[in-house]
This record gives C-alpha cells, sequence and structure tokens, in this order.
C-alpha cells in the first residue's frame, strides 16, 4: 500500500520494468506512488536473481529492488488477464517498460495511450530505439564496457573491472526516476503525456566525471599524456586521490583541498621529511612537489591507526575516507543516528533495509514491505481501486 | 517546450555532485541561475576550468559576494522568486548568509530547499568533509570494486557524486508533485553518504538476512552463477595499457553459450564434462575464462563482438575514453558528442555529452556553453527581481554583484 502522506502518493505506477530501471521504479515507491508490478504466472523472472535468504529463500536482489510495491499474477496467455492489465494503463500516470520484462511485450501500449493521453510512458533499454546497436544485449558487464565505466576502472594487474553489484543499472535506474517525474511534471502542466526512452549505454557514458573532459581538454592537463587515462588503480584523475594501506586497514587519503593545512598536520606529527625544502616553492617544482608529497603521506600513513587517523582528518576538515567493508557500513554510527534504516520482513524475521537516500521534512518516504494483492489479473483494477 | 520549463532554480552547488543535479534540470528547460564569486572561483570552481565548464553548461550565471550585505539581500530576494533552493556545503552555511530553509520558507512557502551535503543534518557525522572518493571508501564501494586478494581498488571515477546528482533531480521533481497536492515546498535533507550506501542495497540485506559480507569478486556475478562472465583480452593494438583490447562477454542461458560454442568453431574443450552445464561452468570458471582467453588473444575485439552479437551472445568492447568520442557508432548515431555553437571566451570551442532521455514531445535538444561569472547578472536581476541594468551595474561597481 502506498505509505501516507508522502510526496508521490497521487502518482499511479505500472511496473513493466526489467533490471535496467527497477532501481527507478524503486525510488518513486519508496516516496510513496501507488506502484503496482505486475508477474508472469512463472513468477518474475526476477525473483530468481540472488543472493538469497537462507531462511525463506526469498530472494534478496528482489526484496530490494521491488520494495514498496503491490504485486499480482497475470496469465500472459489469458486474453481477459491482459485485458484488464490493459485496462491498469487507462488509470495509471506512469508506466516503466524494459525490454526482458515479458509483460510489456505484450501490453498494448499505443492503445492505453490513446485511452489515457496524459500517460507517461518511460522505456529503459540497453541502447534505445534506434542506431546499429539497438539490438546488441547488453546485461551489465557488457553495458560497463560498452559505456566506459570498466575502461577506467581496475588496475595495470587487472583486466578492466565491472563495477560491483548493481552500480551500473542503478545509474539507468536513476536516470529512468528522472526521466519519469520530469515527464510527469509536463503531463500534470499541459495534460500531455508521452513516450520517453533512456538508453542504458548513455546514461553510463554520462556518468563518467573526467572521460570526456579529459578526451577533449587534456592538453590542459600537466599529468595527461594522451586523450585517455588508463586504468590505475585507486589513484584519481588528479593524482590527489589515493587508496594507502593503514597500520591495520586501509585509507582513502587525499591533500585537498586544503593542501597548506596537510602540509601543516605532517609538520606538526613530525612526518615531513623534506617537504618543507624551499625548491618545492617554485613554480616549476609544484608538480615534483605534489608526487612527494603523496608518497609523504604514504609512509606515514602506513604508521597510523585507521579509525584514528579518519577521526584525526575529519576534525581538521581533511576528507579522508576510511575503507570500509559492507559489515561495517550495517553497523555506522552516522546511518544509526539518521534513523536511515527501514525495516522488512523476510519469512518469519524483521530485518533492518537500506532506506531512503532523501528525507523529506513533510513528506517522508519509507521501505515498505510489497504485498501481493489477494486477487488476479482479471480484477485486480476493482481491488486497487484505481479509476480513469 | 522543454519539460521543466517555468521552474526556477537558485543553484549555491559546487564541484559535481550538485552542478549535475541542475545540469540536469536545466537540460531538462528549468531557469537554473548558478551563483559564483570571484572570491570562490578558483580550481574546479573557475569558470574557465573546464570542470566547471562541463557541469554548469544551460545554466544562466550570477555572480553574488555573499561577504557583503547587500549580497545576501540580493540572494534572499532571488530564494524568494524560487521554486528550488538548492546547496550541497557542509550543513549550515546558508543558514549563516541568512537564507537557511527556516529563513526562507517564512516568505517563500513554495520553496523546496534541498540540501545535499555529505552525511547530512544531524548525527556524529554530520560536519564530516567528504568528496566522491571519501564517500566511495565509507559506502563499501571502494571495498567492493575489485579482484579478490587485490587490495581495494574502488570505482574509476566519481561515481557516486553522479548519483548524488540523479537522485537530488529526483528527489526535487518529487518536491515539486508534493507541492502540487498540497500546496507548499519542503526541506529536502540529501546526504551523499546515504546514496552510497543505497548503492550496496542488496550486499546489506545479505548480510543482515545471512551474515555474508560482500567480497571483491572482479568481473564475477557477485550472486548469480553465470559463466562464462568476464573480460578477456584480445589482440591489442600496440605495447601501451591504452593500446590492450580487452571484450566482456557474457553467457546467462545455455543458449548464449552454445551460441558461443558455435563462434568459437565448436573446440573440443566445450563438450568436456567440465563445461557441460552452467553450475559446471561456474564451477570451473578458472579454466572456461583461459580456454576463453586463449581464443580471444590474438583476435580483433570489435570484430568478434560483432561476430557474437550476431548470434545472440552478449558481449561489448572495453571502450576507452578515445573510443566513446571518436568512433562508438551507436553515440554518433544518436548525436551524443555536441559542439557548443557559440565559443566559450576561456576555452575556445567546449563540448556537450547529450541528456541520455530522449522526450517524444518535449525534446531536450538545446546545449549552452557554461557562462563565466557574472555573464548573466543583467538578465537574471531583471527577469527574476525586476532590476534595472544601471543598478545591476551599479552593485558591479559596489562589489556585491562580483
Amino acid at each position: 500500500m502506498p505509505n501516507s502522506r508522502t510526496a508521490l502518493q497521487q502518482t499511479r505506477i505500472v511496473d513493466l520494468s526489467d533490471d535496467k530501471s527497477i532501481y527507478g521504479v524503486k525510488l518513486l515507491a519508496d516516496m510513496g506512488a501507488d506502484t503496482v508490478r505486475p508477474e508472469i504466472s512463472a513468477g518474475d523472472l526476477l525473483r530468481q536473481r540472488g543472493p538469497f535468504d537462507d531462511n525463506s529463500g526469498d530472494s534478496l536482489w528482489y526484496t530490494f529492488f521491488a520494495s514498496s510495491r503491490r504485486h499480482f499474477t497475470v496469465d500472459e496467455n489469458s486474453s481477459a488477464s491482459l485485458y484488464e492489465l490493459n485496462a491498469l494503463l487507462g488509470c495509471a500516470d506512469l508506466c516503466f517498460v524494459g525490454k526482458e520484462n515479458v509483460l510489456a511485450e505484450k501490453v498494448n501500449l499505443d492503445a492505453a495511450r490513446s485511452r489515457n493521453p496524459k500517460l507517461v510512458v518511460v522505456d529503459v533499454s540497453p541502447f534505445g530505439s534506434t542506431g546499429p546497436w539497438r539490438d546488441f544485449k547488453a546485461p551489465d558487464l557488457v553495458a560497463s564496457a560498452l559505456g566506459g565505466s570498466s575502461g577506467v576502472t581496475g588496475d595495470h594487474y587487472t583486466p578492466p573491472l565491472k563495477l560491483f553489484g548493481e552500480l551500473n543499472f542503478m545509474i539507468s535506474g536513476a536516470y529512468a526516476a528522472t526521466a519519469a517525474l520530469a515527464g510527469l511534471n509536463h503531463a500534470r502542466e499541459s495534460g500531455e503525456g508521452q513516450r520517453i526512452e533512456v538508453p542504458v549505454h548513455e546514461c553510463i557514458a554520462s556518468s563518467l566525471e573526467h572521460v570526456f573532459m579529459w578526451y577533449f581538454h587534456h592538453e590542459q592537463f600537466p599529468n595527461a599524456r594522451a586523450p585517455a587515462l588508463e586504468r590505475r588503480g585507486s589513484l584519481h584523475w588528479t593524482n590527489l586521490y589515493v587508496v594507502m594501506p593503514t597500520k591495520n586497514g586501509q585509507m582513502m587519503v587525499t591533500p585537498t583541498p586544503n593542501m597548506e593545512a596537510q602540509l601543516a598536520w605532517l609538520v606538526e606529527e613530525g612526518a615531513f621529511q623534506d617537504l618543507l625544502d624551499p625548491k618545492y616553492e617554485e613554480l616549476e617544482n609544484r608538480r615534483q612537489y605534489f608526487a612527494r608529497l603523496m608518497e609523504v603521506l604514504r609512509e606515514w600513513v602506513a604508521t597510523e591507526d585507521s579509525e584514528e587517523l579518519f577521526r584525526k582528518a575529519q576534525e581538521r576538515h581533511a576528507p579522508y575516507g576510511w575503507v570500509q567493508t559492507v559489515a561495517d557500513v550495517a553497523k555506522n554510527p552516522q546511518l544509526e543516528a539518521r534513523s536511515w534504516w527501514d525495516s522488512l520482513r523476510l519469512g518469519d524475521r524483521n530485518l533492518p533495509s537500506p532506506g531512503v537516500p532523501f528525507q523529506f521534512s513533510d513528506t517522508p518516504g519509507s521501505v515498505v514491505e510489497s504485498e501481493w494483492l489477494a486477487t488476479n489479473g482479471s480484477s485486480v483494477l476493482e481491488e486497487i481501486g484505481w479509476e480513469a | 517546450m522543454r519539460p521543466l520549463n517555468g521552474i526556477r532554480i537558485l543553484d549555491f552547488t559546487h564541484v559535481l555532485a550538485g552542478p549535475f543535479c541542475t545540469r540536469l534540470l536545466a537540460d531538462m528547460g528549468a531557469d537554473v541561475v548558478k551563483i559564483n564569486t570571484k572570491m570562490r572561483a578558483a580550481a574546479n570552481n573557475a569558470p574557465n576550468s573546464p570542470y566547471y565548464a562541463i557541469w554548469n553548461r544551460n545554466k544562466r550565471a550570477l555572480a553574488l559576494n555573499m561577504s557583503e550585505d547587500e549580497g545576501k539581500d540580493v540572494a534572499r530576494s532571488l530564494a524568494n522568486q524560487a521554486d528550488v533552493v538548492i546547496d550541497n556545503f557542509s550543513i549550515g552555511i546558508l543558514d549563516r548568509w541568512g537564507i537557511g530553509f527556516d529563513e526562507v520558507c517564512k516568505t517563500n512557502d513554495q520553496v523546496i530547499y534541498v540540501q545535499m551535503s555529505g552525511m547530512g543534518a544531524g548525527g556524529p557525522w554530520s560536519d564530516f568533509v567528504t568528496y566522491a572518493p571519501t564517500i566511495h571508501a565509507l559506502a563499501g564501494l571502494t571495498y567492493t570494486t575489485g579482484v579478490q586478494d587485490g587490495g581495494p581498488i574502488g570505482v574509476g571515477f566519481s561515481y557516486n557524486d553522479h548519483q548524488a546528482g540523479l537522485h537530488a533531480a529526483v528527489a526535487i521533481l518529487a518536491g515539486i508533485e508534493a507541492r502540487r497536492q498540497t500546496g507548499k515546498g519542503q526541506q529536502i535533507d540529501l546526504a551523499q553518504f546515504e546514496v552510497g550506501a543505497a548503492m550496496i542495497g542488496v550486499s546489506l540485506l545479505d548480510y543482515f538476512a545471512n551474515g555474508k559480507v560482500a567480497q571483491p569478486c572482479g568481473n564475477r556475478p557477485p550472486y548469480d552463477k553465470f559463466a562464462p562472465h568476464g573480460c578477456y583480452a584480445c589482440r591489442p593494438e600496440g605495447d601501451d595499457i591504452l593500446d590492450e583490447r580487452w571484450l566482456a562477454i557474457v553467457c546467462r542461458n545455455e543458449d548464449e553459450w552454445q551460441a558461443l560454442c558455435h563462434v568459437m568453431g565448436n573446440p573440443d574443450w566445450c563438450r568436456g564434462e567440465a563445461f557441460k552445464t552452467m553450475d559446471a561452468r561456474c564451477e570451473n570458471a578458472e579454466a572456461l575464462d583461459s580456454h576463453i582467453n586463449s581464443w580471444t588473444k590474438e583476435r580483433d575485439a570489435t570484430t568478434l563482438m560483432y561476430a557474437l552479437q550476431e548470434k545472440g551472445v552478449p558481449a561489448g568492447n572495453v571502450q576507452t575514453g578515445i573510443d566513446l568520442a571518436e568512433s562508438d557508432p551507436q553515440l554518433r548515431a544518436h548525436e551524443f558528442i555536441r559542439f557548443m555553437e557559440e565559443p566559450h571566451p576561456g576555452l575556445g570551442v567546449t563540448f556537450a555529452d547529450r541528456l541520455p532521455i530522449y522526450f517524444e514531445k518535449t525534446p531536450c535538444d538545446t546545449y549552452e556553453r557554461s557562462r563565466t561569472l557574472g555573464e548573466d547578472n543583467v538578465s537574471v536581476l531583471a527577469d527574476w527581481l525586476g532590476m534595472s541594468e544601471h543598478d545591476v551595474r551599479s552593485g558591479e561597481e559596489n562589489g556585491y554583484l562580483t
């Protein structure tokens, strides 16, 4: 059921997304959009995605990505059932479709849009509906390779790496949510719905921070040797952020944004080595100085305790980042203090669940358990209470 | 007509996460007024820096010296006219300028007021300073992206800044929809750290449900049984690491596996017991990768990609920035890279990578170069506050519009 007094409680969504945009639907559903996700008789294929709860056998992937929705079964071979699904679209504000959702191929979107001209359809696919690669298959790893995120991730001793888990499709998901709400804004203002395409390939390519800047403006950067940067481990394109080993862990260390303060700290610690050499004050030696500074930092950081170093850095407003595992994140005091976690029921247990990544002062969202509608597709419209 | 025409955004953001959010909204037609000041216009916040130019296209530039009382007065007046006020400073800066949410909402109860600080308001880490690499480390992204026993590598670009920007855009548009229903604006507190933590949501659930701590796994899927699933070295184009060519190949079912075998010429090893089923292939993934590497290493990556895709096998070149900018036929067909018509005064010709959202009825095809410091003082202050050019020039001379 939709949360009470939420930002999107007046927004109705039919969710026929696949893994490329399901995260976007989640964002909207967790903000209270009244979201239904129909499933084929054999069950949503995404329920087969791991990991699984060792107790209940439920897909944790699905529990996370398909939160805050109402589910029902549609017999994809029954015309009555599909008729009802199409009727739902006549009452919806938004519909997300993805190529790998079987039901997205079964609905008649053109007819639905004729009946419901305000309907906004968000179609997220690997490459869009035009162009030479439009029929290419691109699961996460392939999308990551072609989109450019793998090309800059990894180290010289590894292959190019894909980002962990679903990070690539969470980008296209977030773009899909943005597109949907922009389309909804236009529909509310003008009464005009529309179809919106979101190609995953371009979503990834547009989220690569420095990559295109480096290509077009690399001559402005003293450390550039080519219009592309190789994969270089944790070393940032500026050469001023990198993960360094501490005495008992790993720390992302940077002397930015206040280089003088970092030097003063090293002096205070007696770890400055030759950094006060007047030669480094010469403009032509600045690059050499930055490289030396990172070397000195590496030697010093290796002698420090992670937790203590992180605390001292942040007290000095130095943006060091202590490399944390998932277990560490689960116990993080900041997330706890901000009551970020929600709770979900899995089998017979209540478990903490990652919360909504924005807090609204008046219309807070929350991750709520999805529920099954009592009826199947043939009477779902009546049960959910949607009217055109 | 673009989908966000008519929405006014007062933009105090800097670096990447905030400017990326407001760039998205500007690309979709919102009137985004980017505030900058001579005193802070350095490094990545300098309008002549390529970094700044990329994230601030399609916005108007207003120079405002917030150390002057008159500058703060102008900011307050602008906030009264805004649909959205947004910043990504540490918590409290805008309050000190007298344009915090509590002040602004007294005279503009319609405002959507977004603070996208690193850690959010409240909590023991609220004052912590973060950039994307900091968030990646703290949120588990650095630890998990890498190879087994290889030490933390992490994402090779500021991923979380883009995600925080996208999430802020979603939150703002949801706030506007809520305002349409309630008649009131509100405050939105977006912690970039919480966005980062949400990115490993599945792994967090796995930890809470099963006590398992996600480990880096290279290009293998962390939770699903798919093999092959990797990046394979192909014939290099030279000796430099940038000359390496790699091909990602994934088989998620028997059909894709059989098609791969077919393209490889059905070698004997494909029919062995070790690779007969998906379970077996996962069990023997290292040996499988070795066989595939032997096949790819002397071959051209692009030729293989097309051959595999034609037979239904998901495969893709690992593209560098050069590939994306010069030879990606899909991006070319969609005119993904465009050049700004008007040269940038400091940078000359600048480019735009287009918004990857294709609206059927409200296309977003307008791309205008980023503006120099205070370049739009006159037009912004006339449009938003009805100020005359004479008064604006006088403010510039007196230093509060600089």
